[in-house]
């Protein structure tokens, strides 16, 4: 089974990913908080990672910079979610690496979408 | 001579003898007393309340705890992953098990509120098919009707609680109720309401620009700028007829910042008679946007006014030819950037000059090596690419 590992703060956004890719038949893992992503993500067998941007101790530039340069995660897949819509930040995303960026609110069905696309299902 | 309090008490009641040793007091110490009486009543008070409303906050939480993960079961249970939406069901033909919602717990005002509170967050975050039924639900719950009774609340606070309930929503609220309440006294509610005012009325969301008598403070214009600048499928009228037509300083500075954002060329004739308005913040707001906007046939209006007028429009004017970029008045630059005892004029031209690009670098090259030391450290930092004009 494929595992996704989701970083964001918002508990509410946790909670319905989570049970969003639990349904697809995913198993799914949550981070609340840039650090606690990073050592999660150290600890490796992740086939995806969803993050958030703007989060306490570490933000989503960091988490995708330093998953793309640890040997763990550069070639795990990364989608940001984040209500920044702003063009420069999306461009920052993808030049560090991420391969996909949803915009909050987000919808259900394109994050599926997405996510299977991302991971060949 | 002094009487000691126990003399006292042997021929009175306590209160009786406290009253006749106070009375016998010096008043110096009698108003000491009270002082230390009134201090320690208020601290007590203050003791209290603190106390109080950690309790409240603490036996909120508890309740929240308790009631939180309930609340999250059922909408993720029935909403987020409803079967109707799986199977690509229009949201409008879902039927929603309103009775699991319907039970004993939330009929009681704060549990019913804590379950508002969740739905709109939950639409904060999600769109599409699951932002819809999340609507759906909150109005077959008639949970509209909860939000519209706080916007007819007498406290401010709950007024705007509704509102933005109603706008998270995307219910809509009549004119009658909400356009009032764009011009309140109370800053936040009138912000809060043109903020609203913006995002649900689709059709003509910038006619309280209209009735505002209000002043739009900066930190407000920054709220409405953002909600203007996100609100999907918003209709964008032209900003010049308010430039042209209101009475209200702050409602034209604002329109002249959105003219600037949309690009609204055609507002470029009714910015340019701005000009000649008395108050210089609005003169120098009308300069700034013709800058921003390169209107090129502005800029031998900018030159004749420029010695008539304060310092503020002065710098918007330099500022202005810089950015307009004609190239036809680098030698009043270079005559600003060399005469003028004013820093703040000089580092402008010479911004400007640097910005310029028909200025040869010849002339650069020659202000720096004839100008004085400060000069030269004013076009050295112009010229440096990471610094933004």
């Amino acid at each position: 089974m494929q595992k996704i590992l989701i970083i964001d703060d918002n508990d509410i956004v946790q909670l319905v990913l989570q049970k969003i890719l639990i349904k697809e038949g995913y198993t799914v893992d949550v981070a609340v908080n840039g650090k606690e992503g990073l050592s999660m993500i150290g600890e490796g067998g992740y086939d995806l990672i969803i993050t958030d941007l703007m989060m306490p101790y570490a933000n989503g530039f960091e988490i995708i910079s330093k998953i793309k340069q640890h040997p763990m995660g550069k070639d795990t897949p990364v989608i940001i979610i984040s209500s920044i819509t702003h063009e420069d930040s999306i461009l920052e995303g993808f030049k560090l690496g991420a391969d996909d960026y949803l915009k909050k609110p987000i919808t259900g069905k394109e994050l599926i979408i997405r996510v299977n696309r991302l991971l060949n299902k | 001579m002094f009487k000691d309090f126990s003399s006292y008490l042997q021929e009175n009641s306590f209160l009786g003898a406290s009253a006749y040793y106070f009375l016998s007091l010096p008043l110096v110490i009698q108003i000491a007393f009270v002082f230390i009486f009134v201090a320690l009543i208020a601290t007590l008070t203050a003791y209290g309340s603190i106390l109080m409303r950690r309790y409240r906050g603490y036996r909120r939480d508890q309740k929240l705890a308790d009631i939180l993960p309930r609340i999250d079961q059922l909408l993720t249970d029935h909403i987020i992953l409803n079967d109707g939406l799986s199977q690509n069901i229009p949201v409008e033909e879902i039927e929603l098990p309103l009775d699991e919602f319907r039970i004993p717990l939330f009929r009681t005002r704060e549990n019913r509120q804590m379950l508002i509170d969740r739905i709109v967050n939950y639409k904060k975050s999600f769109t599409g098919s699951i932002g819809a039924l999340l609507r759906q639900l909150y109005l077959e719950l008639e949970l509209d009707k909860v939000s519209a009774k706080k916007m007819k609340s007498a406290k401010w606070n709950r007024k705007v609680q509704g509102m933005i309930e109603l706008t998270d929503m995307d219910m809509s609220i009549s004119d009658v109720n909400i356009l009032p309440l764009t011009n309140s006294k109370n800053r936040e509610l009138r912000a809060e309401a043109r903020n609203a005012y913006i995002k649900l009325s689709k059709n003509e969301p910038f006619k309280f620009f209209d009735v505002v008598t209000e002043p739009l403070l900066m930190w407000d214009q920054i709220e409405l700028f953002k909600t203007i600048t996100t609100t999907e499928e918003i209709a964008i009228p032209h900003f010049a007829r308010w430039v042209t037509y209101s009475s209200n300083k702050s409602i034209v500075s604002f329109c002249l910042k959105l003219i600037v954002h949309y690009n609204q060329q055609d507002a470029a004739q009714a910015v340019i008679r701005l000009l000649d308005n008395k108050d210089h913040a609005l003169r120098a707001d009308a300069i700034n946007c013709l800058g921003k906007l390169r209107c090129e046939e502005a800029e031998p209006r900018l030159i004749s006014i420029y010695s008539n007028q304060p310092l503020n429009c002065q710098i918007e004017i330099l500022k202005a030819l810089g950015r307009i970029d004609t190239g036809e008045n680098i030698q009043f630059l270079r005559r600003e950037f060399l005469q003028s005892s004013d820093f703040d004029i000089r580092k402008n031209a010479a911004k400007s000059l640097i910005k310029i690009k028909s200025v040869p670098r010849s002339l650069i090259d020659e202000l720096i090596e004839t100008g004085t030391a400060e000069n030269q450290l004013i076009l050295k930092h112009c010229m440096n690419p990471l610094i933004k004009f």
